[in-house]
């Protein structure tokens, strides 16, 4: 259930933990789950395909880092990116704010 | 033997392979995460088997990675493309169907060529691409000679679509090269 609600707001996910600074693919995935206190917890091999995604719409930039004893490829956001964040920030803020207008809380 | 890691890598490169996304900075980079996932299991306290274990359980199947990335990258580019295949099929089973043409290796290098030009412009599914366009001629001239009787309604549409497919394998094949030797480049 939780898994199926995330998809639909993965890219401000993504977007969010992006816009702390450039992070390669496990460390994406490991803030999304600590920042959840692990309720977002989906399959780690599905969060590539969004990344990809994210960076053939020019949201994302990726380069292979070779600082590390092993090769990450690291992820940051572009300029087009931060400006999509913010446009799936106030969307969110104001699907959130209908629901919880609804449900009453 | 191979161990889980490299097992699980052979199966996504197959996985993506049969979708046509085989990507060698795709399964490098799944290869790292994994190795780093490893890591984290064996700083747990885990022997080697559980945190490869761990490892593999929670980055998912094989399957299910492959078939994300698949549902990811069905952009509209791929459908454009696939559209514009199945108008060229049509266009040169026109063509090739006028009675004043009569230039049937012109024909077939244009199958040959289409073909070849859709998947050298980015579809991932070459035998997608073969059938788009070397369908068409086959069914226009069976239905216009109304001639159902075999072989020729079986060797006509195997023989069109061999140049299709030849085309489009190679087109693909083209496309793999060229962003080999970019990355290889960069």
């Amino acid at each position: 259930m939780i898994g199926e609600a995330l998809k639909g707001h993965l890219d401000l996910l993504l977007l969010t933990i992006l816009s702390d600074g450039p992070a390669h693919g496990y460390a994406v995935i490991e803030s999304l789950r600590a920042r959840s206190a692990g309720v977002f917890d989906l399959a780690e091999g599905t969060i590539y395909p969004a990344l990809h995604r994210l960076e053939n719409q020019g949201l994302l930039l990726s380069q292979w880092s070779e600082d590390s004893p092993r090769r990450k490829r690291v992820y940051q956001l572009t300029p087009k990116g931060q400006e999509a964040l913010k446009a799936h920030h106030a969307e969110w803020l104001k699907f959130s704010k209908a629901i919880n207008t609804t449900v009453g809380i | 033997m191979p161990g889980p890691i490299p097992s699980y890598l052979h199966a996504l490169k197959r996985q993506l392979w049969l979708r046509g996304m085989f990507d060698s900075d795709v399964l490098a980079e799944v290869e790292s995460h994994l190795l780093e996932s490893v890591e984290a299991g064996l700083l747990l306290g885990l022997t080697v088997q559980e945190a490869e274990q761990r490892a593999l359980d929670r980055f998912g199947s094989a399957k299910l990675v492959a078939r994300t990335f698949e549902k990811e990258r069905r952009d509209g580019m791929q459908k454009m493309l696939f559209a514009l295949a199945v108008l060229m099929g049509i266009l040169i089973a026109f063509v090739d169907s006028r009675p004043t043409w009569d230039d049937t290796g012109i024909t077939a290098g244009m199958m040959l060529l289409s073909s070849g030009l859709f998947t050298l412009l980015g579809h991932r599914r070459p035998w997608l691409i073969a059938l788009a366009v070397g369908l068409w001629t086959p069914l226009y001239e069976t239905y216009l000679s109304g001639n159902f009787r075999l072989p020729g309604v079986i060797l006509l549409p195997l023989f069109i679509l061999l140049i299709t497919f030849v085309g489009a394998y190679a087109g693909w094949a083209v496309r793999l090269g060229i962003r080999k030797t970019f990355h290889v480049a960069s």
